[in-house]
């Protein structure tokens, strides 16, 4: 096989078994664990088959385009190092496959967890083989992902939930933060590809973002291992199902921390920055982390706070910017994944065949499964680093690496005393582990009788224990050549010499592994008065419950703070919004006016005449007065937006409109009438509610006035400026010109309407349309205020005098009611009916339109419905609004798409003039189909409104409170 | 004369025109049959869309060709009649509407059509509005699609009843309405001072309007912009749209994902268009105001994601972490920035439409007050609880509709917060690395260009955080609850966005160099000015005088 299609199977390998996994049946445990064994083995085949490719400091490479544009191909990209990971990850995984097979519990519906385990496994390798920055971030973010699902696995416990979420949390913030980090990293180096960025070390270390890149890089992996003072996330994560804790915890997803830390090392360590962040974290991780793991009671509780610390040591060789500690880190990533998930699995081992983890509550299981002891305490032993055992070799390699001198500070010349003192802790909570489970008096009461676990899901922890012994007593024929190649990948031609011989004679590194050896089993010895206590945590740090201050702060600062500065910030109420809206405008347009002279011709304009000064105060007052008794006397305003609208209506006259004013009357007169139809459901406003809160009020009234009075004025005055000045060279002229002559009519403002801007009235007649099913629609289901349902009080009163004597039958008087205009308005009818046909005919030329004349047939109709009633018009005349409001729309889109068959585009206009019998010479434009159109839509737009509004009095008989109540069956609806 | 291919260009505005009053006539009981003719339509708009992008995106085949299309309504000549034009950005903002609206009317089968009157009309009547929004040329023209989208969707906002919608349906209309009245303001004083409405010819005239007709130009652009601003949602002027949208039928909020979308389209195209044409004064004016009130909108949005209640209304305020997001980007004026917000607008929209869509499935089958619920048992639930051990430790099986709403909510998390692998990692990406690489100043990013991304990380996080906690809510947290029924023809939609967003993740590349042409050319809008104003203007209309 080629690199580039080794590469690719290796990626998708796991996606593509995860996808199986999903599909699978919820009981199919043995297809599961064999599909996942299946596809772990061949991702560990073929990653085995890269060896050779890798070896002395060769690269794999494959490239793909993905966004060229951005600098961001898709890599696969295997070095030593990566190849090293790879193994970890595809050949634990596959251990831990064959564990989880018998871990997990025949009911538990492991689909969706083989799912989730393989994709996770192709995130991780996906983080390995990342020849991208970004690719990198994006497999990073992927193991994320799949690690909270993974640890909520059982979420239907409280603790899986909050331990994924803490999870999530933590390593996404360092995920996101990783992502701006390398966004730098790559601007600085002006290339995401990780080959560029490796060599371009130098360049990085002295630019001036190095230190924001470094610090966003670091909390990404410090986060994601769990290093000081991130580490609080991975205890709580020991939730999930231990097959999970085993990969994740030992071998791949905290690992992914370090990996990051090595794979930068050489383009970001070698700085006082580097050794300070990177190695004081490791330091503190380091030590702090053995010795709360002295104070667990959980087992896999101690093997997490176990591996945190094995992070920091981690984590501590690399950042002391040594090639040689750098090798040590590297040895020690191998060796504790292999001790550390033997462990875990057993364990997961001893949890699963006794019921129990808790350490208290265990006791002489050596009697019961001796095999599984035996390998544990052997594994144990490498954790504490017993000689002829793997961990053995690192920690020597470390101890001579803290010997060596650095700087010469504080810090590095305790470093020694401080390492040797976490040895001993490490040693001590080894021996406890081991010596509280396996040793001392049988446990009583455990929930099951414990036994050895099943032959296979035993294999995996012997087959880690032996590597464990055999690279601790051969290392060299074993380990050597692979940490070798790992070493070079990362180090490159620097790698320095190193030894891995078990035996290097007396020297002070031996001493402190016999120190702490020895300085460990003595912390035991005297602490173990206090741990049989059974307190959980040590001394004074267990009162400080980092979950529960996570918990606290993550919802004071994402819930609280977030309410509250919403709160703050925003804002539900339609008055506050507007307020905010008009004092937006108003301050933009102050900021343009700002500094600057608003230049307003005075001369240009002529002088006031007494009788529009006149008109216009009334106009005004009437607006003013509108507005106060909006509130509470909604009848009084209407009537005043009345007056204002004649105003209107009466100044475009004055200034010689013709066409607007009709249109402004006709619209005034229509509004009013259906707003009154409207205003018969409203529910009553009682005045004075709100004496309590009266000052508020008014001062917030006052306000509104004031800026209502700003913003007015401010606005007539920029209307007043823009029509003082002389009018710019503008496209209306053209209009005026071409009227006649191409439109067809000389009423300009109608072939504007109909011919030049035609599109914009088809979309606003489409605008009627769609208002008058908006309002059917809502109105359709509308129920009005239970106080508004009773029949009005003008027709109760009524009513009582009917009752009273000489007694009439109730409603009588209301039959009769308006009987003599009734008839007047009846008759009506027809005259008005041709007025509108007249307008509608003579708008091409005169003022006139379908527009207006669409509104004068609407009052035509209203009249009939006040004189007649529903009941009356409707036995009469098929009311069918929404199919007018179609017809005329299509007789207006029509007659544009007819241009179409003359192959002119939409709404081309055809004019002529013809000589018709008795009309004599009429005008023939195409345009008047169109208006024909605008004249159907408006006329059964508004009728359907009025319909909507008008048939509330009819609907509301139905509810049952009103049903008492008799409402005469042919008036009063109006 | 033209061809007929050329009124390809009107088909986006004819087409639903045509299709929704047909529909009017048609008994209002026949559900089935205009579902059948609005979903033909938006196929056949979608192909539409698709090829007019194919026109845009033609490679110049000549030097002098322009890659703007446009159609003169009424054959009258370009300044004086209204123009239809389709450029790039025009034709990629058609696709996505009838992506969505396919979305959305295919969703509202299982049941919301028949929720209240005329649905499938006033959805037309609303691709109309957007369709026309996103064509015209023309800035009155303009005015008036942004009434004809503004009325379909109040009716459409109304649709379904119910004292919540009202509620927030009247708030909208009502600050729609007092938008709208900016709108006309600004209009008629740019006309007032230009003596144009068209925009290409405004684009060429503005730069030589005298000094003292400037303010009154600059208070023109600026109510104009505001107009726009209410639309797209910024802070402070966009409270209502969580409200709305959290309430409206899913269907409904599901194409408004695209309609906040309209305002935004409209700051890019005309601040770009209007104020870029050799006039330094205006343009950094109005990009500061839109760079810091994107910040503020991405930062409120990001508040107003935690602190919400439920799912529907954190779909609400993530529709203005996406609008800030774009126009913050616009807001820093450089185009490769601009590319990458245009991007990140495709993919966000989708996915806010697809999580609109999916709010309505999970919250089906939950009791009401099942959110408060969970939310005092999140919060308050570290004591008396039950003993945490005494819970098996035997997962549980889910049940299919729930493992697939689940993996959808994944994807839109995703998307939303930005993570891999789906599309919205890309887009952040794009967005990070382009605001890291804006030209000019020697290479040294500006501390607005740092704030901002800081900014966009930040609200991702906020988003993370928000979402996981709202899905463990939904599907983790043991409630009574039943298993949703959920048809085929609802998840069928948002599996199809959530995929368009995988797509867009392994197609980055095509779509990324469109959207960077696109880009580029709104940045340097002489193509589309040149393109517009030198259409062929001779009148060959059969129109005359007197026969």
């Amino acid at each position: 096989m080629s690199n580039a299609t080794l590469l690719i199977s290796l990626t998708i390998l796991p996606f593509a078994g995860s996808l199986v996994a999903a599909f699978l049946p919820a009981n199919a445990r043995n297809i599961e664990a064999w599909l996942s064994g299946l596809i772990a083995l061949s991702a560990l085949i073929l990653t085995t088959a890269c060896y050779w490719s890798v070896t002395a400091g060769g690269v794999m490479r494959y490239e793909a385009q993905w966004l060229p544009t951005l600098g961001l191909n898709f890599i696969l990209r295997m070095d030593g190092f990566a190849w090293l990971f790879a193994m970890l990850v595809t050949g634990i995984g596959l251990l831990v496959v064959l564990y989880a097979r018998y871990y997990m519990s025949p009911q538990d519906p492991v689909p969706r967890f083989f799912s989730f385990f393989l994709a996770f496994m192709g995130a991780m390798l996906g983080v390995v083989l990342a020849g991208n920055l970004i690719q990198l971030v994006f497999f990073w973010e992927l193991t994320g992902l799949f690690s909270f699902l993974l640890i909520g696995y059982w979420h239907h416990r409280a603790g899986a939930r909050d331990g994924a979420r803490m999870a999530l949390t933590v390593t996404a913030t360092g995920g996101l933060c990783l992502l701006a980090g390398m966004l730098i990293l790559g601007h600085v180096v002006g290339s995401y590809d990780l080959d560029e960025v490796l060599a371009a070390g130098e360049l990085i270390r002295s630019h001036a973002l190095y230190l924001p890149a470094l610090i966003l890089i670091l909390l990404g992996a410090l986060t994601k291992s769990a290093q000081f003072p991130f580490h609080f996330w991975l205890p709580q994560a020991m939730v999930a199902p231990t097959p999970v804790s085993a990969y994740l915890h030992s071998a791949t997803l905290v690992k992914a921390g370090v990996f990051l830390l090595a794979r930068l090392w050489p383009a970001l360590a070698g700085t006082d920055a580097w050794l300070w962040i990177v190695g004081m974290s490791g330091l503190v991780t380091f030590v702090l982390g053995a010795y709360l793991a002295i104070f667990q009671q959980d087992l896999k509780g101690l093997l997490a706070y176990s591996t945190i610390s094995h992070l920091g040591l981690i984590t501590l060789l690399l950042g002391l910017n040594t090639p040689l500690a750098a090798v040590a880190g590297i040895f020690h990533i191998i060796n504790h994944a292999t001790f550390k998930a033997s462990l875990f699995m057993g364990a997961g081992i001893i949890d699963h065949e006794t019921g129990t983890r808790d350490i208290r509550r265990l006791s002489g299981l050596y009697r019961f499964m001796p095999i599984t002891a035996t390998l544990a305490m052997v594994a144990a032993a490498a954790m504490a680093g017993v000689p002829l055992l793997n961990g053995f070799l690192s920690k020597e390699m470390f101890f001579a690496e803290t010997i060596a001198a650095h700087d010469g500070s504080l810090v590095d010349q305790t470093l020694p005393l401080v390492a040797t003192l976490a040895g001993m802790f490490s040693v001590a909570y080894s021996l406890r582990f081991i010596h509280e489970t396996f040793f001392g008096p049988p446990a009583v009461a455990l929930p099951r009788v414990p036994h050895e676990p099943p032959r296979w899901m035993r294999f995996p922890v012997e087959l880690l224990v032996v590597a464990c012994l055999v690279v601790g007593i051969i290392p060299e024929l074993t380990v050597g050549p692979v940490l070798e190649t790992a070493a070079y990948a990362v180090l490159g031609p620097a790698l320095p010499q190193y030894n891995l011989a078990v035996w290097h004679g007396f020297t002070l590194p031996l001493l402190m592994s016999v120190a702490a050896l020895l300085g460990g089993a003595l912390i035991y010895r005297l602490l173990r008065e206090h741990l049989l206590g059974g307190v959980e945590g040590p001394p004074l740090w267990r009162h400080l419950k980092s979950q529960h201050i996570f918990e606290r702060v993550l919802v004071t600062v994402s819930w609280r703070w977030a309410g509250a500065l919403k709160n703050l910030l925003g804002t539900r109420h339609l008055q506050v919004q507007l307020r905010l809206l008009v004092g937006t405008a108003l301050i933009a347009a102050l900021w343009s006016l700002y500094g600057r002279e608003l230049a307003v011709d005075h001369t240009a304009s002529p002088a006031l005449d007494p009788a529009f000064a006149l008109l216009w105060t009334v106009g005004a007052t009437c607006a003013v007065g509108a507005a106060c008794l909006a509130k509470y006397h909604r009848l009084a305003a209407l009537i005043l937006v009345g007056g204002a609208g004649l105003v209107t209506s009466i100044t475009f006259v004055w200034l010689s409109a013709p066409d607007l004013a009709l249109t402004q009357l006709l619209v005034e007169i229509v509004t009013t009438v259906l707003i009154l139809l409207g205003l018969r459901w409203l529910p009553k406003r009682i005045e004075g509610i709100d004496s309590g809160a009266r000052l508020r009020i008014r001062a917030r009234r006052l306000g509104d006035l004031a800026l209502a009075l700003v913003a007015g004025s401010g606005l007539s005055l920029l209307a007043y400026a823009v029509m003082s000045r002389p009018a710019p060279s503008s496209i209306s002229r053209f209009f005026l010109e071409h009227a006649y002559t191409e439109g067809g009519g000389t009423n300009v403002v109608n072939v504007i309407l109909v011919d030049f801007r035609g599109f914009d009235t088809l979309g606003e007649i489409t605008v009627l349309g769609i208002v008058a099913l908006a309002v059917y629609a809502l109105l359709r289901r509308f129920r009005p205020a239970s106080d508004s349902i009773d029949i009005p009080e003008q027709q109760r009163l009524q009513n009582a005098r009917d009752a009273a004597p000489p007694l009439r039958p109730p409603g009588t008087t209301l039959t009769d009611y308006l009987a003599i205009p009734a008839v007047i308005m009846q008759l009506m009818f027809p005259f008005i009916g041709v007025l509108a046909m007249f307008l509608l005919i003579r708008g091409h030329n005169l003022p006139g339109g379908g527009f207006i004349a669409g509104i004068t047939m609407t009052v035509g109709l209203l009249l009939l419905y006040i004189a007649g009633g529903i009941r009356w018009v409707e036995a009469r005349l098929h009311v069918r609004p929404v199919r007018w409001i179609a017809m005329g729309l299509l007789l207006a889109a029509g007659t544009g798409v007819g241009a179409w068959l003359f192959s002119y585009p939409f709404l081309t206009s055809y004019a002529a003039h013809a000589e018709l019998p008795v009309i004599g010479r009429a005008p023939l434009a195409s345009a008047l189909l169109f208006d024909l159109g605008v004249f159907v839509l408006v006329v059964g737009a508004m009728a359907l409104i009025l319909l909507a509004l008008a048939h509330q009095s009819i609907r509301s008989h139905r509810t049952p409170s009103a049903k008492a109540t008799v409402t005469p069956p042919s008036a009063g609806e109006t | 004369m033209i061809a007929w291919t050329d009124h390809l260009l009107i088909m986006p505005v004819v087409l639903p025109l045509v299709t929704g009053t047909v529909m009017l006539l048609i008994d209002e009981r026949r559900h089935g049959l205009k579902a059948a003719i609005n979903i033909g339509a938006i196929i056949a708009l979608t192909g539409t869309g698709l090829a007019l992008l194919g026109l845009a995106n033609a490679p110049p085949t000549e030097p002098t060709a322009t890659q703007v299309g446009v159609y003169r309504l009424g054959d009258w000549p370009v300044p004086f009649g209204i123009v239809l034009v389709v450029d790039r950005l025009a034709a990629l903002m058609l696709v996505m509407t009838s992506v969505l609206a396919l979305a959305s009317v295919v969703f509202s089968l299982a049941r919301w059509h028949r929720a209240g009157a005329h649905f499938h009309s006033l959805f037309q009547f609303l691709l109309v509005g957007l369709n026309g929004a996103f064509l015209t040329g023309d800035l009155f023209n303009l005015f008036v699609f942004f009434e004809l989208l503004l009325a379909a969707s109040y009716g459409l906002m109304l649709h379904g009843s119910g004292t919540a919608r009202v509620q927030a349906g009247l708030h909208y209309i009502a600050v729609n309405l007092a938008g709208s009245l900016l709108f006309l303001i600004g209009v008629s004083l740019l006309y007032a001072v230009a003596g144009t409405l068209n925009m290409a010819d405004l684009a060429t005239r503005i730069p030589l309007i005298p000094a003292s007709d400037r303010m009154l130009l600059e208070v023109g652009a600026a109510a104009l912009g505001i107009a726009f601003l209410v639309k797209a949602g910024m802070w402070p002027l966009g409270f209502w749209l969580p409200s709305a949208y959290s309430v409206a039928t899913p269907p409904v909020a599901a194409i408004f994902a695209i309609l906040s979308k309209v305002g935004v389209y409209a700051v890019l195209r005309l601040s770009l268009l209007l104020f870029s044409e050799g006039d330094t004064n205006l343009a950094p004016f109005g990009q500061q105001w839109l760079l810091y009130g994107g910040m503020a909108t991405i930062a409120f949005g990001a508040i107003g994601v935690l602190a919400a209640q439920d799912t529907a209304r954190l779909a609400g305020f993530a529709v203005l972490i996406s609008s800030g997001t774009v126009l913050a980007a616009i807001g820093t004026g450089h185009p490769g920035v601009t590319a990458s917000a245009l991007f990140y607008l495709i993919s966000s929209t989708l996915a806010i439409s697809a999580f609109f869509l999916l709010v309505e499935l999970i919250e089906r089958g939950r009791g009401p007050g099942a959110d408060i619920l969970a939310v005092t048992l999140e919060v308050f639930g570290e004591e008396g609880e039950v003993d945490v051990e005494a819970v098996e430790e035997v997962g549980i099986a889910t049940p299919v509709t729930l493992a697939v709403l689940g993996l959808s909510f994944i994807g839109c998390a995703l998307v939303l917060a930005g993570l891999p692998p789906l599309s919205g990692f890309i887009a952040k990406f794009a967005l990070l690395t382009a605001l890291l690489s804006t030209p000019g100043a020697e290479a040294v990013v500006s501390p607005a260009s740092w704030a901002l991304l800081a900014l966009l990380i930040v609200s991702g996080l906020a988003t993370l955080i928000a979402m996981s906690r709202a899905g463990m809510r939904v599907f983790w947290i043991p409630l009574e609850r039943a298993v949703p029924q959920v048809r085929l023809v609802e998840l069928a939609p948002i599996a199809a966005l959530l995929l368009a967003c995988a797509v867009l993740t392994v197609r980055a590349e095509p779509i990324l160099q469109y959207v960077q042409a696109t880009a580029r050319s709104v940045h340097n809008p002489h193509t589309y000015v040149r393109g517009v104003l030198a259409t062929p203007s001779e009148q060959s209309a059969p129109r005359g005088g007197d026969s």
